[in-house]
């Protein structure tokens, strides 16, 4: 097999053909921040938070959807990539009624561009309160959903139940179990894959609603 | 995301025999929540609602907290543990005195680690001083363990899970593992919509049968003319691999003249399997590159299953697929340590790593170690301690986590012997039905209280971490079974469990690089060297059997120990649902009980409309030995003539309806063939319909 020879903010590597940068930067020690992105999935590319800036290309690229060329020389540091990818994690926090809790991976995204949740520098129309919790386990809370699609992907990918959809458009974007009857009369097989992989707790565990974030 | 919570432990799952790597997350003494270890071997980042939800039982009122002892009146009372093991050490000591150590008889779990079970097993043979012990895979697994044995020459998966993506199909017989083992169910799923060829074989239409090219259906018993049948077209139709079968097989030649009794057309009406299908099942794994075999207890719980086992090797082995990525033969283990309680030497004839009690060399080895002298006869297996016990031979039990009053087959039988027994000890978390003859219960702690290692299905020895301490009084099982040892004046001299797995691999070739530190985050899948090098896959080069060479076995097909006739026309098939796990002692304490509240019969709608049965009717089932009442539930997805329950009910019994028959070699009992009959009952008047319905 012949490798690819890459650069990745001045290191050089040799990857796999059919390496992404993001496993590239990864496999560096490098960091670049995702927000749809999960290992156990196949890359999405909705996000665009894991922008990078690549030498010679006419804007930044989405880390995770790119696979490595040779004599590529990628920076993850690149001004417009972050600023790019800064605004889109603003743009999905305007949305949110209330900033995500500390622990969840949005919070920790927004903390790594220096994003402060109370100054935003676009307000506008945000999401509305909806919460379901008739499964035992599983809830449901609209608001926090990003649409990021990675619980929709859980269940088919890593579950196979092909519970879980996404309903509506825009701000009206939603996820919804089976016909939107809830999890239980749904086809979900109830594996929490989808509130394993949410950044948001938009689906979470009933057991942790109530749990003081520290 | 730690910060939410108190602690975060990785351990490994104490529900089926995948063996999910997870992250317990405690605050304040409760665990409240699970997430799967992204790094988990066989769970690669998920796990099933057991696994991930099923955790609430750790904290339930109802856990034993303090020891209970007997009282004259038959109800129990508190005690400390002074008084508790002071009262074992001296029944137990008066019955060996007077009775002889053979009169006493010890069950460790599989649901135990491997450490307890060690223990448990050293506690039995040097402080009592019998073989007396077993294990539960004794009902389960025990016929696998005995075939690999004698086909390849060791009891374990030649592969991993991971050969499931490596294989171009795959045959999966007598399980269903979107259920039974459902992280495997999803792996195997996806394995199929990325381009998988799944042959499914069971008596009912299983949810992998959909993704599936090929479902076959034969009748409860008839495996063994289907693997027969299969290996007949290959060997018709020159796909058998030549080469494989002269450079490393024995036996093949005898096989071949076995197999011209088993043409497609024979088998047809032997399984009730059409013809055509039998030979294109046969067609889609041999002509795989690379080809996996996967079975549950659908193969192991009949009166041959072991020899069905040996047919699913010969299977393999004609067709070369053993020993290589994408080419395994991969029991589904049901219980998380089924592997590791039987390594261990939890069974009567061997110690650890399956060396038999009647080899001198091995005796000799133990005898030094524990300084105790032992018999080279083998002890009783589970079925023969009950036999034993009602004809007054065996006088005293030490049950540890194991519920036989609702698990084994023929209730009354067991429940008889335990009735027989002069003094029964039960060490569990839970009081079950079991612990209502016991003399003395021992408060013992759950998976999510205690460090040691399971060994899932794969061979993978991995790591359990305390996640929180046991409730009130109970303690670990490692400390409950040193502490009785050293006060039967055997002092085993752990101080942890690593220590045991120290002792385990200089007592144990196959286990002889093993130690906590080396298992690690990745686990180790025996045989370990002594330098820590583990193995992933079995045989490459050569067998485990003198000579280096794999056995085929010259085995017919014979028919199960209960068929249906004019009394009882309907076949039972017993097994498991999704959101709960055997016996039901810990799921039924979750809010899994939510998800399912109760258990029902799935009756074919042909067989209903006989029987004037609706979806929801309450209907007696009898078998010659037992009757149960349940609702029933209407599917197609089982087969006319075939009913199907679960055994997670204690208020059900279904167990009621199991007789003794059992797998010739290895009395694993026959729970998937019983001949019952169903009708309703308490009919009302409206609840009959009108006899132009019902014609």
């Amino acid at each position: 097999m012949t490798m690819i020879r890459i650069e990745i903010d001045g290191t050089e590597a040799q990857v796999a053909p059919g390496t992404t940068v993001l496993e590239a930067v990864r496999a560096l020690g490098g960091h670049v921040p995702t927000l749809c992105f999960d290992e156990r999935q196949d890359p999405f590319g909705a996000c665009r938070v894991c922008m990078v800036g690549v030498e010679g290309a006419p804007g930044p690229i989405a880390a995770c959807m790119t696979p490595c060329r040779d004599a590529m020389k990628v920076s993850t540091s690149d001004a417009t990539a972050r600023r790019v990818a800064a605004a889109t994690v603003e743009l999905v926090l305007s949305e949110l009624p209330e900033p995500p809790a500390a622990h969840t991976e949005l919070a920790t995204v927004a903390r790594s561009f220096g994003i402060d949740g109370d100054d935003l520098r676009w307000p506008g129309e945000q999401h509305v309160r909806e919460h379901d919790e008739r499964h035992p386990y599983l809830a449901l809370q609209q608001e926090l959903c990003i649409s990021c699609g990675r619980c929709v992907r859980a269940c088919d990918e890593v579950q196979g139940a092909f519970a879980l959809t996404a309903t509506g458009r825009g701000l009206h974007a939603n996820i919804a179990a089976g016909l939107d009857q809830g999890f239980r009369e749904s086809t979900c097989v109830s594996c929490g894959a989808c509130a394993d992989t949410c950044p948001t707790d938009a689906i979470t565990e009933i057991s942790l609603l109530a749990l003081a974030e520290r | 995301m730690s910060e939410r919570f108190d602690s975060d432990v990785s351990t490994t799952c104490g529900y089926c025999g995948v063996g999910c790597r997870l992250e317990a997350h405690a605050v304040d003494g409760r665990v409240v929540s699970i997430t799967p270890a992204l790094d988990g071997p066989a769970n690669k980042g998920h796990t099933c609602l057991k696994g991930r939800f099923a955790h609430g039982f750790s904290r339930k009122r109802e856990r034993l907290r303090t020891p209970l002892i007997r009282t004259g009146d038959g109800s129990f009372r508190a005690a400390s543990w002074d008084e508790a093991i002071a009262l074992v050490v001296s029944e137990l000591t008066r019955i060996r005195d007077g009775a002889g150590p053979d009169a006493i008889a010890g069950l460790a779990s599989s649901r135990a680690t491997n450490e307890d079970c060690y223990v448990m097993q050293r506690l039995m043979r040097a402080a009592i001083g019998t073989h007396n012990i077993d294990n539960c895979s004794r009902v389960c697994h025990s016929p696998t363990s005995w075939a690999l044995r004698q086909s390849l020459g060791l009891s374990g998966a030649t592969g991993s899970f991971d050969d499931i993506e490596a294989a171009g199909a795959a045959i999966l017989i007598g399980a269903n593992p979107t259920e039974g083992h459902p992280v495997a169910g999803a792996r195997i799923k996806q394995a199929t919509l990325r381009g998988l060829k799944l042959v499914t074989i069971d008596p009912r239409r299983i949810e992998l049968s959909d993704y599936g090219v090929l479902h076959l259906s034969p009748r409860p018993g008839s495996n063994a003319a289907v693997m027969l049948g299969l290996a007949h077209v290959v060997a018709r139709d020159g796909l058998v691999d030549r080469a494989f079968l002269d450079a490393r097989t024995d036996g093949y030649d005898a096989v071949e003249d076995l197999l011209a009794d088993y043409t497609p057309a024979d088998v047809q009406r032997i399984s009730g399997v059409p013809a055509a299908d039998i030979e294109r099942a046969a067609h889609v794994y041999a002509e795989a590159a690379e080809a996996c075999i996967l079975w549950g207890l659908g193969v192991t719980e009949h009166r041959y299953g072991s020899e069905v086992v040996r047919l699913i090797c010969n299977l393999a082995l004609i067709c070369g697929k053993v020993g290589r990525p994408g080419s395994a033969l991969l029991p589904l283990r049901g219980q998380n340590n089924v592997q590791g309680s039987s390594d261990m030497g939890a069974l009567p004839d061997t110690f650890t790593g399956y060396q038999s009690v009647a080899d001198d060399d091995v005796a000799r080895r133990f005898e030094a170690r524990w300084g105790v002298p032992m018999k080279r006869e083998r002890g009783l297996k589970i079925p023969e301690m009950f036999d034993a016990a009602v004809a007054g031979d065996l006088k005293a039990m030490y049950i540890f986590g194991e519920d036989v009053a609702q698990t084994d087959p023929n209730t009354t039988h067991v429940v008889a012997a335990l009735r027989s027994l002069e003094f029964l000890v039960c060490q569990d978390i839970f009081e079950n039905e079991t612990t209502k003859f016991a003399d003395v219960i021992l408060p013992a702690s759950s998976f999510l209280e205690k460090s040691g290692t399971f060994t899932n299905a794969e061979r993978r020895i991995q790591l359990v971490g305390a996640a929180i301490d046991p409730p009130g009084d109970a303690r670990t099982d490692f400390d409950i079974l040193t502490t009785v040892s050293a006060a039967l004046g055997h002092d085993m001299g752990f101080a942890t469990p690593a220590d045991v797995m120290d002792e385990v691999a200089q007592l144990t070739p196959d286990w002889a690089g093993v130690s906590h530190a080396r298992v690690g985050r990745r686990g180790l899948q025996w045989p370990v060297a002594a330098d820590g090098t583990d193995s992933p896959i079995l045989y490459s080069s050569q067998f485990a059997l003198p000579g280096g060479r794999a056995r085929l076995a010259a085995l017919p097909y014979k028919p199960p120990g209960s068929e249906a006739d004019e009394q009882f026309p309907l076949v039972l098939v017993t097994g498991r649902r999704l959101e709960h796990y055997n016996a039901g002692t810990m799921t039924r304490r979750t809010h899994n009980l939510e998800l399912m509240p109760g258990d029902w019969l799935e009756l074919h709608p042909d067989d209903a409309a006989r029987l004037w049965v609706r979806d929801g009717d309450v209907v007696s089932v009898r078998s010659a030995h037992g009757r149960i009442e349940l609702p029933a539930r209407l599917t197609e997805r089982i087969e006319p003539g075939h009913v199907f329950t679960a055994f997670h009910f204690p208020e059900i019994r279904t167990n009621l309806l199991i007789g003794s028959s059992a797998d010739i070699n290895t009395s694993c009992p026959e729970y998937k063939v019983v001949a019952v009959d169903v009708r309703p009952v308490a009919e009302q008047a409206s609840r009959t319909p009108a006899i132009a319905a019902a014609t």
